[in-house]
Formats: C-alpha cells, structure tokens, sequence
C-alpha cells in the first residue's frame, strides 16, 4: 500500500499488558493508524476485541508494516512473542501470512481481502457494494446537473464491483445521470486524489465518490467546492460537515469478537468471510443533510431489503459497456462473478484501466 | 464551480509550485557541486512541521518558515556527513532521505489525516476578474506568485550576481575557488541549507496550502521529481520552471482526460507526465556539449581540503 519506510520508523504499541492471560493476538496494518481510515476501522475491531474479553487477551499492534520482508519479519516476532492469533490487515500480508500459518499449524489468523485460505488462516472482505448502492441511490437523486464523479484508486475487482454497484444505483433513480470516472491508479497520493476530485468538478460532477482514499483528500475538496461527496472506510463527517452525503464504512467488531471466540473455544477454524449490510460488517452511516427525509426513507427501507435478502445490489438485468448482458432479468449476480469483477456497467462514462 | 480551462490553470500553478520551489533550491545546492537525493524526505519533514504549527498557531506564513528550517536542520546532517567527514552523496542523500521520511511519520502521529483550513487565498485585484485565466492564474495563496519572481531571482543572482559566481566557481572547481581564497566547505554547507530550507517550504506549501491536509506520505514521491526536474532543467532556472509547470498541468491532463471518458488506459495516462520528462531529459541531452555546459562539474564528487 505505502512505500516502504523504514523499519526505524515503524511506532511500535503495546496495548493493555495484563498477566495470566489465555490469548496473545497481535495486528499488523499497514498504514498508520489515524482517526479515520483502513487501519483505524481494523483497529475499532481490536477494541471491541479488548472489551468483550477484557483480560482474557493482550492485543499487540505493529502499523505502518510494508508488506514484503519487514512484515514476515514483524509476524515470526509475534508468534516467538507467543502471540496465538494474529490479524493481518493488508492484501500484501497474503503469502508470508499462508507460510506462517503453515508452519504453526496452532496458529489461528485473519487475512484482510485475501483469497485464499487454509485449516488455520481464514480471510475476511467487506461486500461494500452494498453501502455505495444505497450512497448512489442519494447521489442519483441529489444531483443537480446530472453527473456523477467517481475518484478510484486502482481498478482491482472491489473497487470495480463499487463502481458498477454506483453506476446501476444511480441510474434506477436518475436515468439521465452521467457517470464519469478517474482511476488516480494509487492507493495513497492524497494531492493526485484532491486534483482527480477538482478535474471532475470541473466536468460539472457535483457528487463526488472517494472509492478507497484513506484520507479525508477528497472530502477535503467537496467540502470547499461546495458539492456532495461518499467517501470510503470511516466516517468522515466531521471533516466535510456540508459536504459528507454519507460514509460507507467496514465494522469487524462483530467477526473478530465471534472469531476469538472460537480460538478460545478451541475450534477455530480457517474460513472466508464475506460481511455485508447484513452482518453489520458494511455501515452506511451520517447521511447528509441535503438528502430530504422521503428519500431517505425510501432509501431506508432498501437498505432493509437488501439486509432480508429479497434485494440485491447485481439484480439483472445487467448489461456491461460492450453491450453484452451479464445478468438477466430477474437474476442476481453470482457471488464468484462479484469478487472477479472486471467489466464496467453500461451507463459509465470511463473504461477499465487495461 | 469551475470550467475546464481554468481548473488546468489554477491546478497547473497548484501542482507546480511546490515543485518549483524545491527544485530552486536544490538548483543551488547542486550548482555548488552537492548533489543532494534526500529531498523527499526533507519536503516531508517540513511538511508535517508546517502542519503541526498551522494546527496549533494558526499562522501559515509562520508555518512555512518552521517547515523551511525544520527541513534546514535536516539538510545540515546531510551537510555535515558529506562535506566534513567527506561520505559519498548518493548514499547519504538517499539514507537521509529515508530517516527524513520517518521522521515526519514519527512526529506526525497525532496529526494523521487531520485537515486544516486553507491558507486564505489573495486574489490579484482587477486581473482575477478576467473571464477564465482570472480565477485560473491570479487566484491563488501569495506563495504561488512569489514562485516565479523567485526563479528570476535565482536566475539572476547566478548569471550576473558575486553571491552566483562564487557558488558556480566553487561546483565548478573547488580547487580553484580554494587557492583563489573562498572557503569551499563553508559555501556548499550554506547551498545545502538553503536548498533543504526551500525543500521544507515547498512540503508546507503542499501540507497547509494545497492539500491542506497531514498523511505520512503525503509526499508521495515528489521530492524525486524535483531532483528529476532540475537535471531536466539542465540547471538552468527557466527551464526548471518550464519543467515544473508543464509537469503539473500534465499531470492534470492525465486526469481530466479521464474525466472526459475518452477510451484511452489510464496506466497511460498517469504516466504521461513521466513520459513527457523523459522525452524532455532526451531531447536536452541529445547536446551533450550543451547540457554539460550548465552542470556543475564537481557535481557529487568528494572534496577534500588540501592546507
């Protein structure tokens, strides 16, 4: 995700150091920890962690880990630290993560957005679609000039799947909306973030979505060019209080408690979790104030829909920009097709980066 | 809201600024025979510098000057590793380099991703009221018209000033500039200071006037492209400035393009501006005699002070 930084300067926490306890769990992420953002959502995870079991664990955190050398180096030293769980929070964790859990088959871990699991390392993705559904259903009928800014950091299935998930939502509610996409191709380049924002503003977007910028960049920029804006992770409404439509945000409270539970209990077991609307584990939270209450309402009441399962975010027909149909009427989306999205929806007004 | 034109203007100046101020003084430290690779670092240390003193003084132009000698004091132990115990530039360069990055990680912690309010803009009476180039050029923070007069300035002071022959003489010849009596170490520590003061302004800039936000990393590799830029530049002042700017709007290009939806991969696009540096550095140096004619000669070289 970053660039490599020293291990010098990687800060180093040692949270509740308590005796006698049962379980040892140790986190690694791979940006620093701030108010908002990937690592601090991972790390509101920990704490629930710490205040369901209380001195029952001991929670090590080790962030700003560059994936590669340094974070195989920073798991060994947990696991000789005795840790018996450990929590990695980055893609890039995936092959040294698989080694480890290999060699310590007593070892339980949780992978971030990896795919591939075995007996004692289990992966954990959140189906945000279904939060940026609902946000593009606000945005569709927010919009006052019909364009829609999308500012994407790279064009990974994820991403991909949210962008589709904006595009259909917002033509159900707004069928002449243009959809207009920037790939700023980085996950973190806060100034590149807050230029794509202002080149889509001056295409006439005047709601913006900031599809996995860690930082409030383009909350930042809505917010002094007076437009609306979704922003990714945390709930960013305190930094663009006129501006944040909503925030579509990833909660492990939930899935790590019951998956330490399990490790506790013994029975832990590697397996692929895949949180949505339904499992708490996608919040859509802070709808702004702009959105008027029906719409909201009517918004609302999706939103318990999709959670009930009777709707769903890939629901056909779909039909990608070549003109092929991908779903048909009255299908939904295989999960398999969600999770290796590589195709953009009719209606977007961008291409895939390759 | 902004049309099209005067968004790459506005964000050309925006994005080029800060480049152009870093370049300008790594210009000088280079032109005084000290090649220092650690601007990245340096422009992320008074980056957070300038953020923290923003936050809690509310004085940008303040903040500027605390980015500048924080990135200053950082470019001293550069100084000090190569001219007085004589280490080999690249390396040092690049490991202070890495300890200034880490460095603004460490201090930054408490102000992660926190915005600020934007430096107030002072929009040029009558000119920003033109019809789109107005708000595009001449509505901006002070430091964005400042800029240019400092790459005259720069440009000046080494073609025509003592000050510039003497830095010249001692990047061309440290020998010479020695017997005829300058003291070599004491000039290029002073290049050194300079350049990283000008580092540290331009990560400010970026902190609390452009980005008006902290991040570890926020940097992002730009310290590269300004050492990029003044090689680009073939050390001349007006090229540097041509380069910094024609980096930024192409930069804005790559991105407004997208936005247009035009069917053209954005890998390419977000490399354009590297593209069209480096077609740049090739068309310049396709004259070898004529780019070597501004480099310094004793550009990274070790200088030991014979008695």
């Amino acid at each position: 995700m970053k660039r490599a930084i020293t291990t010098a300067a990687l800060a180093v926490i040692l949270a509740g150091q308590a005796f006698a306890e049962d379980l040892k769990i140790g986190f690694l992420y791979p940006s620093p920890s701030a108010d908002v953002g990937w690592s601090k959502q991972i790390d509101l995870g920990r704490e629930a962690i710490v205040a369901a079991f209380g001195d029952r664990v001991t929670t090590t955190v080790v962030e700003n880990v560059p994936e590669g050398p340094d974070a195989a180096r920073v798991m060994n030293q947990m696991v000789s630290d005795e840790a018996g769980m450990l929590v990695l929070g980055s893609f890039g964790y995936m092959n040294d993560g698989l080694k480890l859990a290999q060699q310590s088959p007593d070892l339980a871990i949780l992978h971030a957005s990896g795919f591939k699991q075995s007996t004692n390392l289990g992966t954990f993705t959140a189906r945000n679609y279904e939060g940026f559904y609902l946000a593009g259903l606000a945005a569709g009928k927010l919009t006052e000039k019909d364009t829609i800014g999308i500012v994407a950091a790279f064009a990974i299935p994820e991403v991909v799947a949210e962008v589709n998930a904006i595009a259909l939502a917002v033509h159900k509610v707004n069928p002449e909306a243009t959809i207009k996409i920037v790939w700023v191709n980085t996950w973190f380049d806060p100034p590149k973030e807050q230029e794509a924002a202002r080149a889509l503003i001056s295409q006439g977007a005047d709601v913006l979505f900031s599809l996995h910028q860690d930082t409030p960049s383009v909350v930042n920029v809505a917010e002094a060019e007076g437009v609306q804006v979704v922003n990714t992770n945390s709930d960013m409404s305190s930094y663009g209080p006129n501006s944040v439509l909503a925030s579509v945000t990833t909660d492990w409270s939930k899935y790590f408690v019951a998956q330490v539970q399990t490790k506790l209990d013994g029975g832990f077991q590697g397996g692929d979790f895949r949180g949505g609307l339904a499992d708490g584990a996608v919040k859509v939270v802070s709808w702004g104030k702009k959105l008027s209450e029906a719409d909201k309402a009517e918004i609302l009441a999706i939103e318990a829909e999709m959670i009930a399962g009777t709707a769903h975010a890939f629901t056909g027909p779909i039909t990608d920009q070549a003109g092929t149909e991908r779903v048909a009427a009255g299908a939904v989306l295989p999960d398999a097709d969600i999770f290796s999205m590589n195709w953009l929806v009719a209606g977007v007004d961008g291409t895939m980066p390759n | 809201m902004m049309d099209t034109v005067t968004f790459l203007l506005a964000g050309a100046l925006l994005a080029g600024t800060p480049l152009l101020i870093a370049a300008l003084g790594e210009l000088i430290t280079e032109k005084a025979g000290v090649l220092n690779l650690s601007v990245e670092g340096m422009m992320a240390l008074g980056a957070v510098s300038a953020f923290i003193t923003a936050t809690t003084t509310g004085n940008y132009w303040l903040a500027l000057l605390v980015g500048g000698i924080a990135a200053a004091a950082l470019s001293a132990v550069f100084a000090f590793v190569v001219l007085i115990t004589l280490g080999n530039q690249v390396a040092t360069g690049i490991a202070v380099g890495v300890l200034g990055i880490g460095l603004s990680g460490l201090i930054g912690r408490n102000y992660e991703s926190s915005t600020i309010a934007p430096m107030v803009k002072m929009p040029i009476p009558g000119l920003s009221e033109i019809p789109v180039l107005g708000p595009g050029l001449f509505n901006h923070v002070a430091l964005v018209y400042l800029v240019p007069v400092l790459a005259v300035l720069t440009w000046w002071t080494l073609r025509s000033t003592r000050l510039g022959f003497v830095i010249r003489a001692v990047g061309e010849s440290p020998v010479a500039a020695h017997a005829i009596g300058y003291n070599v170490v004491l000039i290029r520590f002073c290049a050194v200071l300079y350049g990283g003061f000008c580092a540290g302004v331009a990560g400010g800039f970026i902190s609390v006037a452009s980005a008006t936000l902290w991040s570890d990393g926020i940097i992002a590799g730009r310290g590269w492209i300004v050492v990029a830029l003044v090689v680009f530049g073939t050390w001349r002042a007006g090229r540097i400035a041509i380069g910094a700017y024609l980096f930024g709007a192409a930069t804005l290009a790559g991105l407004l393009v997208q936005s247009f939806g035009v069917a053209i991969p954005s890998q390419l696009l977000t490399s354009v501006p590297y593209i069209v540096t480096i077609a740049a550095i090739s068309l310049l140096s396709m004259n070898p005699a004529k780019a070597r004619l501004n480099a310094p000669v004793s550009l990274g070289q070790v200088y030991l002070e014979t008695k």
